[in-house]
């Protein structure tokens, strides 16, 4: 009951101070129900945390609704909000395939969407008002390859990816990565989401004479692949994908079938030892009993982002478009800047498991991986 | 090598065990009430997580915690069923089949939704059956889990077999399943017993779920899958089958793991389902021949 409260309290309009100008409307339209409704409740999680913190002087309400996983869901949930709510920004959803179909109809309002969506065509699209506050793949995969080659050594890596767009986008990305250190993968497999035995592939990766292991997979079938790689004991270094920093995946795997994984991620909340972002991770646990991921992370700067524009005296729509457009921001993650096309995060960090906590380290930090600084 | 064989045989053999466990329940509704019940797949989901959340209950030094929770959830999940007759086919057993199915698809999605919404969209690991460790036979090393899984799932179909062909309560279930009318008229309850089809199917389910749950996590967005498998199970063993549900159940988890380990994930797949058109147009009945002549 405890998770269900928060979202039936969600649809309620909420005024979040009383003092200071009229207060500006805010919309949260992400995936909460679904096959993201784990990464989409994170999203919901980080811009709540945001939104119920303003800045001195700032007064925002917000609604959410859930996108759930079609684009038509998600756009009529876009037209309402434009309709009834009057947003000056809205933390839009981390899929991608909403995020395109949602992107013409913001554009045409001029009202900014935020969000911590991968898929790389969303801000290739000539929308102006897409902003994504999580690295790209280019970022990334750029950081997963160099630490298995430059780090762990790696000649020989085996790459599992999902069949989904993540997954194919991710292993584009991670190949074209592995080419540029001329290195290239021995065995490259699809992974459908619903597949439970993965034993096969990591059989087919021992027999191809792997050397390492990489992992674009959602995070179920992250966790499978490293719990069934420690069964048959394939005694290869990991470096997963995001879904491996998540505490939601680690939690399904014992400590000891972690030693020696690794994930790329824009952020680790958990793991960090800065004061403000232990601050975010207690406020985190405290409002929604949950451990926060760099999803929650990255919608949370985005929005603390949207809030500072406002602060600054951005009161509609396209003020805070230009704000985000042109300003350089501090978060807790990283500092965001746009490159021109709405990408605003640039930096990715390895984070690595020691087979003892189920909390990981950070390993390694690439910054401005994509020449943006 | 032979032993890397031997594992991926048995991790076939423990899948398609599970997946015959979903199949059973489905064909047994197919055949109560002549229609497709499509939250089965989410009955199983519902299944893994009553066991995630019943063993929690219990003391973290259980030597077998599944075995333990598996009354428990057969109990859940046999009374899920009994709502689901009640909700998704009571009020509509005199409606067209297509009115049950649409129901059933209702009633799954409130499923899934609701377990996002009450427990957690993150996938979630279940109780082990037994304790961790390889049992070595002739040199190869066979994991407890997967073993126990097999035997757990091989008693639990003996027991339906037993169940269907040997009791009172099965003969009833078979005859009113064949003729209802006829069923009717010499005193066989038949709501009752199609209340008690669902309620057997959804234990069924439940276990599987539970089966399912350790070594391959349960998330609430399971349930499609597992009906597909069931579905296709149905399909490649006769519309209505029981037991040849339940082996095309195992025949496709073997031969998706076989072949995905010699070519590839995508190759099985495809070669799964050009099988089954093939199966369609050569043998539209089934390998065992179709019971239930009303499909839906």
């Amino acid at each position: 009951m405890r998770r269900l409260l928060p979202i039936l309290s969600l649809s309620l309009l909420l005024p979040l101070s009383a003092h200071g100008a009229e207060p500006l409307a805010v919309s949260v339209l992400v995936p909460i129900t679904g096959f993201l409704a784990l990464e989409g409740t994170a999203q919901r999680n980080g811009a709540i945390l945001a939104l119920d913190n303003p800045p001195d002087g700032v007064s925002v309400t917000y609604q959410v609704a859930d996108t759930a996983t079609s684009p038509e869901v998600a756009v009529t949930a876009l037209q309402r909000a434009l309709d009834r709510e009057n947003p000056v920004a809205i933390a839009a959803p981390i899929f991608g395939t909403q995020m395109l179909a949602m992107a013409p109809l913001a554009a045409r309002a001029g009202v900014p969407l935020v969000t911590v969506s991968g898929t790389a065509s969303i801000t290739e699209q000539g929308h102006d008002v897409v902003f994504r506050f999580f690295p790209t793949d280019a970022v990334v995969k750029v950081a997963q390859a160099r630490y298995a080659v430059e780090e762990l050594g790696a000649r020989r890596p085996a790459l599992l990816y999902q069949t989904t767009a993540y997954g194919q986008s991710g292993r584009e990305h991670l190949v074209r990565a592995l080419k540029g250190l001329d290195v290239t993968p021995v065995l490259e497999e699809a992974i459908d989401p619903g597949l439970k035995d993965l034993v096969p592939a990591l059989e087919r990766a021992r027999a191809a004479g792997a050397d390492s292991l990489l992992l674009q997979l959602h995070s179920g079938p992250t966790a499978l692949a490293v719990r069934q790689a420690h069964g048959i004991g394939l005694g290869l270094p990991i470096v997963a994908g995001s879904a491996m920093h998540q505490p939601t995946t680690a939690a399904l795997v014992e400590p000891v079938q972690l030693e020696g994984v690794c994930a790329e991620t824009a952020s680790s909340p958990v793991s960090e030892g800065n004061t403000d972002v232990a601050a975010f991770t207690k406020a985190y646990r405290a409002r929604f009993a949950a451990e926060p991921d760099a999803f929650a992370l990255g919608q949370y700067d985005g929005m603390r982002m949207v809030l500072a524009a406002v602060a600054d005296g951005a009161r509609t729509p396209e003020a805070v478009r230009q704000w985000l457009a042109t300003r350089r921001h501090r978060g807790l993650a990283m500092a965001y800047v746009s490159d021109g096309s709405g990408n605003m995060a640039h930096d990715a960090v390895i984070v690595c498991y020691d087979g003892k906590v189920g909390v990981p380290a950070i390993m390694k930090r690439y910054d401005a991986v994509d020449g943006v600084k | 090598m032979i032993e890397a064989a031997a594992q991926l045989a048995v991790n076939a053999v423990a899948l398609g065990a599970i997946y015959a466990l979903v199949a059973l329940g489905f064909v047994l509704v197919i055949g109560a009430v002549g229609a497709v019940n499509f939250a089965h797949g989410e009955l199983a989901m519902l299944g893994g997580m009553a066991a995630v959340g019943v063993a929690v209950l219990l003391p973290n030094d259980l030597p077998v915690p599944g075995l333990v929770v598996l009354p428990a959830v057969l109990a859940t999940m046999a009374l899920a069923g009994l709502l689901l007759a009640a909700v998704a086919y009571a009020p509509l057993r005199r409606a067209p089949p297509t009115s049950v199915f649409i129901a059933t698809i209702a009633v799954g999605l409130i499923i899934q939704h609701g377990v996002t919404a009450f427990i957690g969209p993150e996938p979630r690991i279940g109780p082990p059956l037994v304790g961790s460790g390889m049992l070595r036979i002739a040199g190869i090393g066979l994991a407890h889990q997967q073993l126990a899984t097999i035997a757990t799932a091989g008693v639990l179909i003996a027991g339906v077999h037993v169940l269907l062909q040997r009791t009172r309560f099965g003969r009833r279930l078979r005859a009113a399943a064949q003729d209802p009318e006829m069923a009717r008229s010499i005193g066989i309850p038949v709501p009752a017993t199609v209340a008690v089809s669902f309620a057997l199917a959804a234990a069924l389910a439940g276990a599987a779920g539970l089966l399912l749950s350790n070594q391959y996590l349960v998330t609430p967005t399971d349930g499609g899958m597992l009906m597909l498998k069931a579905y296709i199970a149905a399909v490649i063993g006769g519309w209505g089958r029981i037991w040849g549900a339940a082996i095309g159940a195992v025949a496709i988890a073997v031969f998706e793991t076989l072949v995905a380990a010699a070519t590839s994930y995508l190759v099985a797949e495809t070669l799964l389902y050009l099988g089954v058109l093939v199966l369609l147009a050569v043998r539209p009945q089934g390998l065992f021949g179709e019971a239930e002549g009303r499909r839906a």
